[in-house]
């Protein structure tokens, strides 16, 4: 029986809630709010109270899906990711790089952010970043 | 108390001991096991709280044999009481280490989040129940103004289930909270006063007043005014004093036959 109790921040919304989470025999069974968290001051909302049970779902999406035939389909990542650029390459190459757009998030960090419109930016080549805040 | 600690998980008469660690300037809930004998050293004690027993109840579904050591509060220790009651911990696998919490002359300082209890705003103050007020006055108000200064607290509600969820006396395995029949999904605001009165019905006579339910509220209902109260109803009407007598609740309706079977841990 080994057990642990690993601080994170919640993975809902951009708020930035403070969570711990309890790790027993290497399986996620509960969440708890920080206490001494300067956003949520030990206050959570249902679903920073349920985190845990999202990670473990069944339904979980465990690997990368590519629509083929209208059909998603289970791959790999390296296989959806080379999917994603030369479909993406094909676009930028036939309608110019103003073609495609990047929505970024307030649930991934700021650095994941800056990385996302710099990837837009210098690899696409255009300036249509925007924010699931905005829309 | 650090010693203690250290001896009994080298002795083996605790697995592992629940305590609090500094982790980035955050006083958390640890794990101290006889393999990081060393991390003993870091245990610390403050006046931040989490509900220590609800973490044993939680290792104790998946493992009942396991030895669980903890610090305790008074308020923790009224818990630990209800739960052996309850048979949701076995009192021969759990030993516990109190800690100052309550002022006293006698203790060095004193050690409890409750003792600085948030001030109510002016707004609350005059259209709501200030959370800090005493059974008393909550009663002094004439019926027609409590229930509408009680409603505009539950109004507030935002479902959150964190009272539920923070409580160390609540380990139902089907929370009425969540009955279809009782409470309807998907509406704000909730059932006024159903939900509130059905949790507060549930906490009569096993309700240790630690406060936490209403320390994870994010809408500062007064929830432990009202459970006080419901309990204040048991100990006139049963004389039951929950966490401080020795025999079950007046409301015990399960019987003696309840084990340690694990709970839905799965199921989420």
């Amino acid at each position: 029986m080994n057990g642990k109790i690993v601080p994170s921040v919640c993975s809902y919304c951009g708020t930035g809630c403070g969570v711990l989470f309890q790790v027993v025999n290497g399986k996620l069974v509960g969440t708890m709010p920080l206490k001494t968290h300067p956003v949520n001051e030990g206050k959570l909302c249902i679903k920073g109270w349920h985190l845990h049970e999202y990670v473990n779902s069944p339904t979980r999406l465990r690997s990368p899906l590519i629509k083929m035939n209208g059909r998603f389909r289970q791959a790999t990542w390296d296989k959806a990711l080379h999917f994603a650029s030369d479909r993406l390459k094909a676009i930028i190459e036939k309608y110019g790089p103003d073609s495609v757009g990047v929505l970024v998030s307030a649930k991934i960090t700021n650095e994941e952010n800056y990385l996302a419109q710099k990837f837009a930016r210098a690899a696409i080549g255009t300036n249509n970043v925007d924010h699931c805040a905005r829309l | 108390m650090k010693d203690q600690i250290k001896q009994w998980l080298q002795q083996g008469k605790v697995d592992i001991f629940l305590g609090y660690k500094m982790v980035e300037g955050h006083p958390l809930p640890h794990f101290f096991v006889k393999d990081r004998l060393y991390e003993v050293d870091e245990l610390v004690t403050g006046p931040i709280r989490y509900p220590l027993e609800k973490l044993a109840i939680r290792l104790a579904a998946e493992d009942p044999e396991v030895k669980i050591g903890l610090l305790v509060r008074d308020c923790n220790r009224r818990a630990l009481n209800v739960l052996f009651l309850w048979h949701q911990l076995n009192p021969d696998n759990v030993m516990s280490i109190p800690v100052n919490c309550c002022p006293s002359n006698l203790a060095d300082q004193a050690n409890c989040s409750l003792l600085k209890p948030e001030k109510a705003g002016p707004y609350k103050e005059m259209v709501g129940i200030d959370n800090n007020i005493s059974i008393e006055e909550a009663k002094g108000f004439d019926q027609e103004e409590r229930l509408r200064r009680w409603t505009y607290e539950f109004d507030k509600c935002i479902k959150c289930y964190g009272c539920r969820d923070a409580c160390p006396v609540c380990f139902c395995k089907e929370c009425s909270l969540e009955h279809h029949a009782l409470v309807k999904t998907g509406d704000l605001p909730v059932d006024i006063p159903i939900f509130h009165l059905v949790r507060a019905v549930h906490m009569a006579g096993r309700c240790i007043d630690c406060g936490l339910c209403e320390e994870a509220c994010p809408m500062d209902i007064p929830l432990r005014l009202l459970y006080k109260m419901v309990n204040q109803i048991v100990l006139n009407v049963f004389k039951y004093n929950p966490g401080i007598d020795s025999v079950q609740s007046p409301f015990n309706m399960l019987g003696d036959e309840v084990t340690l079977e694990p709970k839905g841990l799965n199921a989420a």
